[in-house]
């Protein structure tokens, strides 16, 4: 059983008050190493210089929204295994099937709640601790 | 002899009812979007240069002692991000964005002021996105009929004696926040 302060999010949206939020319920459930980036491309400079085990990406971001994120995580070896959860606005189902596509681990609707994003990230890396 | 645009015109104006949990942008300066507040929140954002604007209206859920708790900020939030991210698709740039806030007035004598609870959280996620607040009319006793004119700005406030308010208005109840699995697309 994994356990949730020895995995390494990035939080990524453009919305500092939801970044906050985010962060927040991460914290609640046991998760001590947060970081946060306001868009894609803040988010794959931050990937780069220092890998995480999870990205917690939000769908519209301006520079680079949340699929374009995934898609470049995908194509850079370095951090192409990185874990991969979008948050999306709502159940649209023509983004989370290209989000699919684009080889995300799992989606999660706003607004969500501590409970429901722990059912998400666990469905990725098992229960946590 | 006064003159009218043609966006006070009533034979012209298209309205839209903005109801709780709702949202609504436009870019039609024909469009006058209208609400009814008691304890309730509508923000009205714009973008005076790209000329688009539009109106939320939330209730905050009230976690019983008066405050707003994590479930019912993560709401709140996410219905201030519907409304700026419909606002981002219209060509609004975020830096020009400028709103005005109603509501959340204290209807009844109770325990706790979810309206006052409503507004503070408003003021501060607007202060934290650094939205500014160009005008604001919040807290009271009354409830409040609001027009806005999304692509000029111009708002009109009226004050409803409670009594007089609808129904839903006197006794509002929060949209239910749904389940972070409701709704899910079938994928995984």
């Amino acid at each position: 059983m994994p356990q949730a302060s020895t995995i390494s999010v990035l939080v990524v949206d453009d919305q500092l008050t939801m970044r906050a939020l985010i962060r927040n319920a991460l914290q609640q459930i046991g998760f001590k190493d947060i970081r946060e980036a306001p868009d894609g491309e803040e988010a794959l400079k931050n990937l780069l210089a220092k890998p995480a085990n999870l990205v917690i990406s939000d769908f519209n971001m301006p520079k680079m929204d949340g699929l374009a994120l995934l898609r470049a995580v995908r194509s850079h070896p370095p951090i192409r295994q990185t874990a991969f959860v979008m948050l999306t606005g709502r159940a649209d189902r023509e983004l989370v099937q290209r989000a699919v596509q684009f080889g995300v681990n799992n989606y999660c609707v706003k607004p969500f709640t501590v409970q429901g994003l722990r059912e998400k990230i666990e469905q990725v890396f098992g229960p946590l601790t | 002899m006064m003159q009218f645009s043609h966006n006070d015109d009533p034979e012209r104006a298209i309205k839209v009812h903005v109801t709780q949990g709702e949202s609504h942008v436009t870019t039609d300066p024909q469009v006058v979007m209208t609400t009814v507040l008691g304890s309730c929140i509508a923000a009205c954002i714009r973008d005076p240069q790209a000329g688009v604007g539009g109106m939320n209206h939330f209730l905050l859920p009230d976690s019983g002692d008066g405050r707003t708790g994590g479930d019912a900020v993560r709401y709140g939030a996410y219905a201030m991000e519907v409304l700026i991210n419909d606002l981002l698709k219209k060509g609004a740039r975020r830096e020009r964005m400028e709103a005005k806030i109603f509501g959340g007035a204290k209807l009844f004598d109770g325990l706790s002021d979810v309206g006052a609870s409503n507004a503070a959280f408003a003021e501060r996620f607007l202060r934290d996105e650094g939205i500014p607040i160009v005008s604001s009319s919040t807290g009271g006793v009354s409830a409040r009929r609001v027009e806005f004119w999304p692509t000029s700005g111009r708002v009109r406030q009226r004050l409803v004696a409670v009594d007089n308010a609808p129904q839903d208005v006197r006794r509002p109840t929060p949209a239910p926040m749904p389940a972070a699995a409701s709704g899910d697309v079938d994928l995984f």
